[in-house]
């Protein structure tokens, strides 16, 4: 950050030779272009022109290209399916944060007390899921959940219980979405958190201690408020990661028993791999998505904020 | 006299307090591990048991039948066109390239937004910036459709190109090259090199340990990455990706009876990310302290 007022009128090298000088401050101005030349063309070409298409199309009709309003949006909300999709997910993302949260927080808390070479290999041990597919994850996880045959149903026979089956039960059927999920998750955002408490300056805790605070104090006045901006970076990286979760559901449950697990991607994915169903309503519904995690994103950078304009 | 004694005494207990809390700590940090470890040490011997077996109740751990040929079963596989090996080689060089690429066309946007100043600059950051709150979904089908008109589907550029540009990226290497001397600049521009040379001579040198952490997040974005391959490849199989593959492989009656196969699959796709892990561990580990995400 030192540099970045590098050309500012207020660095006194900068003012002394060159006042004002515009012909000197933009010399590079073409060399500049040329470097983001191919970053600005494939960024339009990928990102902006279909996100402009988007919009568009939103409100066209597929075939005829007429604006029609909000039909799309309509044919949308009237699919009980789609609708629920968001329920799902909200339910299943609410769930994985909050734990993913709670768990990496109190893990890093652990992890502090061994800066030493067993602690080194702990913060290893638990990143190496972030580096495995949710694809292939499921096929892992499989191993343990078959109905047939997989380690659970085999722990249950054992015990004179029945098969666990984690395709019929919604409740079963979502934690085994959940629990991979949260599997990947877990270690990088242990190994943030931890980044986090190592920054908090270690007279914050000396002088508490003086004042005799004990651990639960220090907890929640020194340590959870440091650790805000953590916080947030994570809930809104969790939230948009899981809003758009798809891999684990189609792979486990293919959205089943009852839809229950469908969540708005996969419903998008089936239906454009189903011709059938409007193509131009499914873009609506991807704009209904972004909108979705923008608002919960944009809710919980406000709420951060303003706390944090309280305590100034 | 008292008070000496109760404080010497409190004193000893913390000792001997703070020797039990780290065991008692050490021990939840191993089961920990132990746990996210479980589902990983559970499948590798599968991938050595028989069809049978896989699914045998009670089950087992290691295979009481010891079957070697599941990997060499994979790895000759053709199913309707889908090719394991020959994905799996497909892959690697769609995800090389497009580090290569992406290193390379972010690198230079961040070069440009962090040491020159041009007309346009602030809008044009925003005009990246603004990509980050996109998710991924919604222009998903509209990209498709650009992507079809630029005749791009079933070639490996239609992998390629897409993830190309991050704005995530180029923040990172733009605060990264803040923290570059001045005066290195300065002194490369005294001595009449261009801004190219500039970039190649003093950037790009010094930036290894961000080129490795952003280079192994860029390669398993591409390595793992699912729904866009399925697509866009659709004739030309010889190139699906490997995750296509091992959802196809899922869904097929060829291998739905065989799960021991699916596991070898899973276990080969999972391998060069791995590799990738355990070669760049203290990097990428510290590098999560610097950059914040993953």
């Amino acid at each position: 950050m030192e540099n970045a007022d590098r050309f500012s009128l207020d660095n006194p090298l900068y003012r002394l030779d060159h006042k004002r000088d515009n012909r000197f401050r933009y010399r590079h101005q073409w060399s500049a272009y040329a470097m983001l030349l191919p970053a600005f063309i494939l960024v339009t070409i990928f990102v902006i022109i279909p996100l402009v298409m988007a919009l568009f199309r939103a409100f066209q009709d597929y075939n005829t290209k007429k604006f029609v309003g909000w039909t799309n949006f309509e044919y949308l909300f009237q699919s009980d399916v789609f609708l629920s999709s968001f329920g799902n997910v909200l339910i299943m993302t609410a769930i994985i944060t909050a734990a993913t949260l709670i768990f990496s927080f109190f893990f890093a808390l652990v992890l502090k007390y061994f800066d030493n070479k067993f602690g080194e290999i702990a913060k290893i041990i638990i990143y190496v899921p972030c580096f495995i597919a949710g694809i292939a994850t499921s096929i892992i996880f499989g191993l343990l959940t078959n109905y047939g045959g997989g380690l659970l149903t085999s722990i249950a026979i054992s015990l004179g219980l029945d098969p666990v089956s984690f395709t019929d039960s919604t409740t079963l059927a979502r934690m085994a979405i959940i629990i991979p999920t949260i599997w990947i998750g877990f270690g990088s955002n242990t190994l943030v958190l931890y980044a986090g408490l190592i920054n908090i300056p270690k007279e914050y805790y000396e002088a508490a201690s003086i004042d005799g605070a004990n651990w639960s104090q220090r907890l929640w006045d020194i340590t959870i408020p440091s650790m805000r901006n953590y916080f947030v970076l994570q809930l809104v990286s969790l939230i948009t990661g899981n809003m758009q979760m798809m891999e684990i559901p189609l792979m486990v449950t293919g959205g089943g028993p009852l839809n229950t697990t469908m969540t708005p991607v996969l419903f998008l994915y089936n239906s454009y791999r189903d011709t059938s169903r409007p193509q131009n309503a499914t873009i609506a519904g991807a704009l209904i998505i972004m909108l979705i995690i923008g608002s919960i994103n944009w809710i919980v950078f406000k709420t951060i904020s303003s706390r944090r304009s309280e305590d100034a | 006299m008292l008070d000496m004694t109760k404080k010497i005494i409190e004193r000893k207990k913390g000792k001997a307090g703070k020797i039990i809390k780290k065991i008692v700590l050490g021990f939840v940090v191993i089961l920990v591990c132990a746990i996210i470890l479980f589902p990983l040490v559970w499948m590798f011997p599968a991938a050595f048991k028989t069809k049978r077996e896989i699914w045998q109740i009670p089950n087992t751990w290691w295979p009481n039948v010891f079957v070697g040929d599941n990997f060499s079963k994979i790895m000759n596989l053709d199913l309707n066109g889908y090719n394991f090996l020959s994905s799996l080689l497909w892959t690697l060089l769609v995800s090389t390239v497009a580090v290569v690429l992406s290193l390379l066309v972010n690198m230079l946007a961040a070069f440009s937004f962090a040491t020159m100043e041009f007309r346009g600059k602030k809008a044009l950051w925003v005009y990246f910036i603004i990509t980050m709150c996109i998710p991924g979904i919604t222009i998903l089908l509209t990209s498709l459709r650009v992507v079809y008109s630029l005749h791009l589907t079933d070639t490996i550029w239609v992998l390629i190109l897409p993830g190309i540009v991050s704005a995530y990226n180029i923040f990172f290497f733009r605060q990264f090259f803040y923290s570059i001397p001045l005066s290195l600049e300065e002194a490369a521009t005294i001595d009449g090199c261009s801004r190219w040379k500039i970039f190649w001579k003093i950037f790009f040198p010094m930036s290894s340990t961000p080129m490795v952490i952003i280079g192994v997040g860029v390669f398993m974005g591409y390595w793992n990455s699912f729904i866009w391959p399925t697509l866009t490849i659709i004739n030309n199989t010889k190139i699906a990706q490997i995750m296509q593959v091992i959802r196809i492989l899922n869904t097929s009656t060829y291998a739905g009876q065989n799960y021991s196969i699916i596991i070898a699959a899973t276990e080969l796709a999972i391998l060069i990310p791995l590799a990738l892990f355990a070669i760049f561990q203290k990097k990428i580990i510290a590098g999560i302290a610097i950059s914040g995400l993953k």
